[in-house]
């Protein structure tokens, strides 16, 4: 696309600064709140940048609470429940993206129904379930849960990239002799890398994020994921606006080097000529 | 299936099953203490066990955003602890829902007890909380700014002509003199609208709780001088309708306002984040004849219905009710008058906080109150918006709330 | 008794531990929504009650508007932004990994954070307008009834377009760049390859990202809960809110739970009805 004008470029650069702005803007202001000291915070009018910036409210959330703990359980929860939706999913959307079969608009529909019911609905029979299975305060608890909410991203986005390969592709492989679950993993995976790397980024988030089901469900300090440390900070009729600021970095700069580091997956695009084999 | 059946059995047989797969030593209560209180609560704990060698309590902390939700879920689900701290408030809800037990056994000298907590948590003549802490709102102001406004801050205004009157003077150049709430959680507002509608003598719903009455003159009356803060004299911020408690404390800090309604939990964090203010407290003003009214807030102590270990969670419980361990044990004042003595209570600038506690009255009870909260509020959001007069809004709100009441 | 499609038999694994989670539930909102607290059946009394309450059709009107405001926008300029991240430029690594950035920010800290800078008097944006003289008096975003839906759908739009750019992108990852070249050798401009390759090509993403939107936004709770809690005089208050106040507030979870029923119908029929038009649609199978 070397042929491009100066105009589009231009045009280019600027509608790519638009994008970086409006993501960043809340999130630096975040960010500086995060070195401000107290009497700083809220000041009218607002002050841009701290005059005598600290790490103070990074040494509490680091040494003074249980949000290194929480980081911790909330990696291994997100890991698994994001490791466990896709694995179910991707057998799933294969399904649904190749074959045909009678109900299978409903047994798609199906699969969102969790996300359909509202949470103030679901979250009690929810618990009552988990007690059921005795797994209140596990981690196996909150990863399945978590499948209400990554199962329906992951089955219907990878759905997409699925149907988006050119069914030629398949129909080679099985003439030259491949099993369907050959196929599957001999070519459509290694085709939809972007797609799985999205959704898994996705999923990942929605989990590492996720407040309501964790207060509920996770109740001891071995369980506790991030949210809820955050809501740690928060007393009846104070929030250390400070630390959450820091715990929030904390919480979101991780994620978004992991993504940055994947880039080198996201390349793809199919070599010329590809669908012909 | 065994497990479609009627409702309460069926949440039953699921607990039930649940429960045998769990294993609990005999002995063990668990408590959700949030985690404002938690820090003293270990320590309590600590001594109880040394009396109490045969109890084991093991505290859960847990956090205020939030902790409604949890409490109900767990309640609800026949998964609850053994004891909870809630707010006095959300008692009565429980009561009627028969997620808690009554503790009449437990509590001795009634006497002793603030009148309006105990108050607050009866249903049919039964108690169903112990309450331990209580606290009434006051009005806090800058006395640097009566200065500058020609105030005296050493004789803050009583009545509310007085008040609206000085809130006039210290408004001006970016300032507001008296902010009200007009956002977020709608406690904020209750509590700090409805005791004025008390001190004019109207109220909500009837003392029978049979009729809406918040559109009688008197409640309008009261309704009026407060959001009038907003609409008419423009002393409280433009921003009012976003502002809860915690907003106002950060607009009082940041020095745009002089004069707020809050609790003494406000005094720390005012002292920490700007040292240079010279803080006054005065009793929220009245009307001339009248005498001043404050909601009773405050916590109390629940045993759910489904505790797995109700008798030693009640042994427990009633020791946290003693006066020595009740006045360690609350952030702002005890629910016994007799823990009141305690040295720490006697701090001169929590006294006009110790001063508006008599006049502190709980709310009504009724089963939809958290309703008629929600419709009250709402006509004050209306007038607010400039979209409705004081009278036509609380017709419309008595309307609502003449709907839930017929329900009951 | 037929032998199982091998499609359905693919999908069994996902059904299967989907209806453990949520069979037990269903049951429990549709038994609570025909009793009452002591579990006697009182037909469609529940359900009466929510509709008589004045705030059920505000909240109904008020979720078509969140909903169809934030979707709409969501997929437009997330499309947008895809296409643009999909463009060879210095930096285009370090610019789609802060596009990922709303939807890290934990949603709670978002939503406080943008309460405060929309405040009326501390706020960031009214500073930015009011310093430079563009505006004479800060405006009450939050405060205002023509306001303060339109700033939580800019709220909403800000969290999520970021989801279908990625989405998307990864999509346009897919396309095989013969058909590009294709469409080069006819003449075609930017705008025309965009049109007549790029869309056609990610239509399954963005129909599949469209739903996903369409229910996450209707059954959003945190971003106005955070905010408004439905406020000011319930010009934000959307149903699954009117929901979460009537259960957990005024502990009426027999009502809450008719509402969750109706509620729970409605949405599915629209999903249905989404699903079964696109199947009929693109039914390409082996």
């Amino acid at each position: 696309m070397n042929e491009r004008t100066r105009a589009g470029v231009i045009f280019t650069y600027v509608c790519a600064a638009l994008v970086v702005a409006v993501c960043l803007f809340p999130f630096l202001w975040m960010a500086l709140s995060s070195i401000k000291v107290l009497r700083e915070l809220y000041t009218i009018p607002p002050v841009w940048i701290p005059t005598v910036p600290t790490l103070e409210n990074y040494r509490t959330v680091l040494f003074d609470s249980n949000i290194p703990r929480y980081f911790l359980n909330s990696v291994i929860i997100s890991v698994g429940s994001t490791t466990l939706a896709l694995s179910i999913a991707i057998f799933a959307a294969y399904g649904f993206a190749r074959f045909r079969f009678r109900g299978k608009a409903y047994y798609q529909s199906f699969i969102l129904i969790g996300q359909l019911l509202p949470t103030a609905a679901i979250i009690v029979p929810l618990f009552v379930t988990l007690r059921y299975l005795g797994l209140v305060n596990t981690y196996l608890g909150l990863i399945l849960v978590y499948m209400i909410i990554t199962l329906p991203l992951s089955v219907w986005m990878l759905t997409s990239y699925f149907r988006a390969i050119p069914v030629e592709l398949e129909e080679a492989a099985i003439i030259d002799g491949s099993s369907r679950l050959g196929v599957l993993f001999r070519v459509t995976l290694p085709l939809s890398i972007p797609g799985i790397i999205a959704v898994l980024v996705y999923s990942f988030i929605t989990t590492w994020n996720e407040f309501i089901f964790a207060l509920t469900f996770a109740t001891d300090s071995s369980v506790k994921t991030l949210p809820i440390g955050l809501a740690e900070f928060t007393t009846e009729f104070d929030t250390d606006w400070g630390a959450v600021m820091a715990a929030s970095m904390i919480m979101t700069i991780p994620i978004a080097v992991l993504f940055l580091s994947m880039q080198r997956l996201f390349i793809g695009g199919m070599t010329a000529g590809a669908t012909k084999g | 299936m065994r497990i479609i059946g009627k409702g309460a059995a069926l949440a039953a047989g699921v607990s039930m099953l649940a429960l045998s797969a769990t294993q609990l030593a005999a002995g063990t209560v668990t408590w959700w203490s949030p985690n404002f209180h938690a820090p003293r609560a270990a320590e309590l704990v600590e001594q109880f066990h040394a009396e109490h060698p045969e109890i084991t309590i093991e505290i859960e902390v847990t956090t205020s955003d939030g902790l409604p939700q949890r409490v109900l879920t767990a309640m609800q689900s026949g998964a609850a602890p053994d004891i909870i701290d809630v707010q006095h408030g959300w008692v009565a809800g429980y009561a009627l829902n028969n997620l808690v037990i009554a503790l009449d056994d437990i509590i001795s000298d009634e006497d002793d007890f603030i009148p309006a907590a105990l108050e607050y948590v009866r249903v049919d003549g039964q108690t169903y909380a112990m309450p331990f802490r209580v606290e009434g709102l006051a009005v806090i102001f800058n006395r640097g700014h009566f200065e500058e406004a020609g105030l005296d801050p050493d004789n803050p205004p009583e009545t509310w002509d007085a008040f609206v009157e000085a809130a006039q003077a210290l408004t001006g150049d970016g300032r507001y003199g008296f902010a009200i709430t007009g956002g977020g959680e709608f406690g904020n507002t209750i509590f700090r609208s409805l005791p004025f509608v008390w001190m004019n003598g109207g109220n909500f719903i009837s003392e029978d709780g049979t009729q809406a009455i918040v559109n009688q003159p008197e409640a309008v009356e009261a309704v009026k001088f407060y959001t009038d803060m907003l609409v008419e004299h423009g002393v409280s911020p433009a921003s009012t309708l976003q502002n809860d408690g915690t907003a106002n404390r950060r607009l009082f800090i940041a020095e745009a306002v002089s004069m707020y309604q809050a609790g003494q939990f406000d005094l720390a964090s005012i002292a920490a984040e700007n040292p240079d203010i010279e803080l006054g407290v005065m009793k929220i003003p009245y009307p001339e004849g009248a005498e001043t009214a404050a909601i009773l807030g405050g916590w109390s102590f629940v045993i759910p219905t489904g505790a797995r270990n109700p008798d030693d969670a009640k042994v427990f419980v009633e020791w946290m009710s003693r006066p020595e361990n009740m006045g360690v044990y609350t952030d702002t004042f005890p629910a016994r008058t007799s823990a009141m003595e305690m040295e720490r209570f006697q701090d001169p600038a929590l006294s006009v906080f110790g001063e508006m506690l008599p006049h502190t009255r709980p709310v009504p009870s009724h089963p939809a109150w958290v309703q008629i909260m929600q419709a009250y509020f709402d006509g004050v959001q209306r007038i607010l918006i400039g979209e409705q007069d004081a009278q036509a809004a609380m017709d419309d709100a008595a309307e609502d709330i003449q709907a839930l009441l017929d329900q009951h | 008794m037929t032998r199982i499609s091998p499609g359905l038999l693919f999908a069994l694994p996902a059904l299967i531990v989907l209806t453990m989670l949520v069979a037990y539930p269903i049951m429990y909102t549709a038994l609570l929504s025909v009793t009452d607290q002591q579990g006697n059946l009182v037909g469609l009394q529940n359900f009466q009650r929510v509709m008589q309450a004045r705030t059920t059709p505000v909240a109904f009107y008020n979720t078509l508007v969140w909903v169809g405001g934030s979707v709409v926008l969501q997929v437009v300029l997330g499309t947008a932004t895809a296409i643009l991240l999909n463009e060879k430029f210095a930096g285009r690594a370090i610019v789609r990994s802060i596009a990922v950035i709303p939807w890290v920010i934990p949603g709670i800290v978002g939503a406080l954070t943008w309460a405060w800078m929309f405040h009326t008097e501390f706020g960031i944006i009214n500073y930015m307008l009011t310093a430079p003289g563009i505006v004479d008096e800060p405006v009450g975003w939050l405060v205002s009834r023509n306001t303060v839906m339109p700033a939580m759908i800019a709220i909403n739009v800000w969290k999520l377009f970021p989801f279908v750019a990625i989405m998307v992108l990864a999509g346009l990852q897919a396309i095989p760049k013969d058909l590009y070249e294709a469409a080069r050798v006819d003449g075609a401009g930017f705008w025309d390859e965009v049109w007549h390759v790029t869309l056609p090509q990610v239509r399954p993403v963005i129909v599949a990202v469209t739903l996903l939107l369409v229910i996450w936004a209707l059954n959003h709770i945190t971003t106005i809960f955070a905010i408004t809690r439905g406020g000011p005089a319930n010009s934000t208050l959307i149903t699954p809110i009117q929901i979460f106040r009537l259960a957990f507030e005024s502990v009426q979870f027999h009502q809450a739970a008719a509402l969750s029923v109706m509620f729970f119908a409605a949405t599915m029929v629209i999903v249905a009805v989404y699903i079964k038009v696109l199947s009929a649609k693109e039914e390409k199978s082996l």
